[in-house]
């Protein structure tokens, strides 16, 4: 009986560490920006949370192989909306403020699509990819940041903020 | 520091007349009217109504001039392969030059992927990232590719590369990355909207015209005929490829 009672005790205290686990561990909530254009997204907000996956593989795939170009579930459309390509402060924050990116980083998945494909809209004049220098020092790679060259050639960061 | 020069505007124009030549719209009198490829909705699949094609002249196309590999690269995002050696930097359409050595002749031609009918890459690759689109052009789905080279072993044209390294700042037309085998599409993402490929482009616009790019299925289009009308060659014809790109001249 004291057993119980001691266990019942713990169990408020369990449900709090429970509870505050995220905050204690330290990952913070992504800072998702918001969409460039548009007021809706092509599918409702839950289903895309849910499924954007689904439509994208199955829109890759009619494309690829049929030849079927339509925008709604295409992944270059998905970039046009919802990655800055005008806005020099947001992207050049690096990969961390890329629209999928960060809340990949979060969910802790781990996506290949940008290994290919661009990472910006294509009319955007500002480059970064989302292979970050904090990435390239922990492979110890050395090779100059081609995102930093370009946006410096382009006139896109401001003297002092490249790193 | 060098002074900042005003761009030559003349050859801007003429650049741009060019263009407009190669799309088929300004006609002199006396040239037949050739029907102009009009593209797909985009929300319908491509069939084999269709075989898209190339016709390349040789005696039209300039040796020493590069155009139609530059206007390549640019549009496919070719040439930001940093650590890869000369032999390793993926190549879609390169210049050769044939000489006959009994009469001393010339020939300068591009070759690029040849879009066969049957093509052996497609035969060879494991896993099926290889494979004809119903139109006839033929192309690699990096989704499914391996990287095995199977494909580029088993192409008599040396047409396919493979990617070496990680890549960064590719075109959001052409997808390209590290571990992946890839070869000239006919710029089908153009192609798909109505468009020409870059290289059929760029030689209008240098004023060679040496490359023609159509429907070979349409009777009314300009490539089915002149190949209806004029000796044309598919290189390697022996084996039985039925490749989409003919040359003249050779």
């Amino acid at each position: 009986m004291n057993h119980l009672k001691k266990l019942l005790q713990m169990v408020p205290a369990v449900v709090a560490l429970t509870l505050s686990a995220p905050a204690l561990a330290g990952v913070p909530v992504p800072d998702v920006p918001q969409a460039v254009k548009g007021e809706q997204c092509v599918e409702p907000i839950d289903d895309m949370r849910r499924n954007h996956m689904k439509y994208l593989q199955h829109h890759r795939d009619d494309t690829m192989h049929r030849g079927i170009r339509t925008k709604q579930h295409s992944l270059k459309e998905c970039l046009e909306c919802h990655v800055p390509a005008q806005q020099p402060n947001k992207g050049s924050q690096g990969s961390e403020q890329h629209f999928c990116q960060s809340c990949h980083t979060y969910a802790g998945v781990r996506i290949d699509c940008f290994e290919c494909h661009a990472t910006l809209p294509e009319k955007s004049a500002l480059f970064h990819p989302l292979v970050t220098p904090a990435m390239k020092a922990a492979k110890q790679v050395h090779t100059p940041d081609s995102a930093t060259l370009l946006n410096r050639l382009a006139g896109n960061l401001p003297n002092g903020t490249e790193n | 520091m060098t002074e900042k020069t005003q761009p030559d505007l003349a050859r801007r124009e003429f650049l741009s007349q060019g263009a407009k030549a190669a799309a088929g719209l300004t006609l002199a009198p006396g040239v037949m009217l050739y029907g102009v490829a009009e593209a797909k909705p985009a929300d319908q699949a491509v069939t084999s109504k269709v075989r898209w094609g190339m016709l390349i002249d040789t005696t039209k196309c300039a040796s020493g001039c590069n155009a139609c590999v530059q206007a390549c690269n640019e549009e496919n995002g070719l040439g930001n392969e940093k650590k890869s050696r000369a032999e390793q930097v993926p190549q879609y359409i390169r210049k050769v030059e044939l000489r006959e050595k009994a009469t001393g002749r010339v020939v300068s031609m591009p070759m690029m992927c040849q879009h066969c009918e049957n093509p052996p890459c497609a035969d060879v690759c494991p896993t099926g990232a290889s494979f004809k689109r119903a139109d006839g052009v033929v192309l690699v789905d990096r989704h499914i590719c391996i990287g095995c080279r199977y494909c580029m072993m088993a192409c008599p044209y040396k047409a396919r590369s493979l990617v070496h390294e990680a890549l960064e700042d590719q075109k959001a037309n052409n997808p390209r990355g590290k571990g992946c085998v890839e070869a000239c599409n006919l710029c089908i993402p153009r192609v798909d909207e109505g468009g020409q490929p870059a290289c059929v482009e760029a030689c209008a616009a240098e004023g060679h015209k040496a490359m023609i790019f159509g429907d070979l299925n349409d009777p009314k289009s300009e490539i089915a005929q002149r190949v209806a009308k004029y000796a044309t060659t598919q290189v390697r014809a022996d084996l039985g490829l039925n490749p989409g790109v003919r040359y003249q001249g050779i």
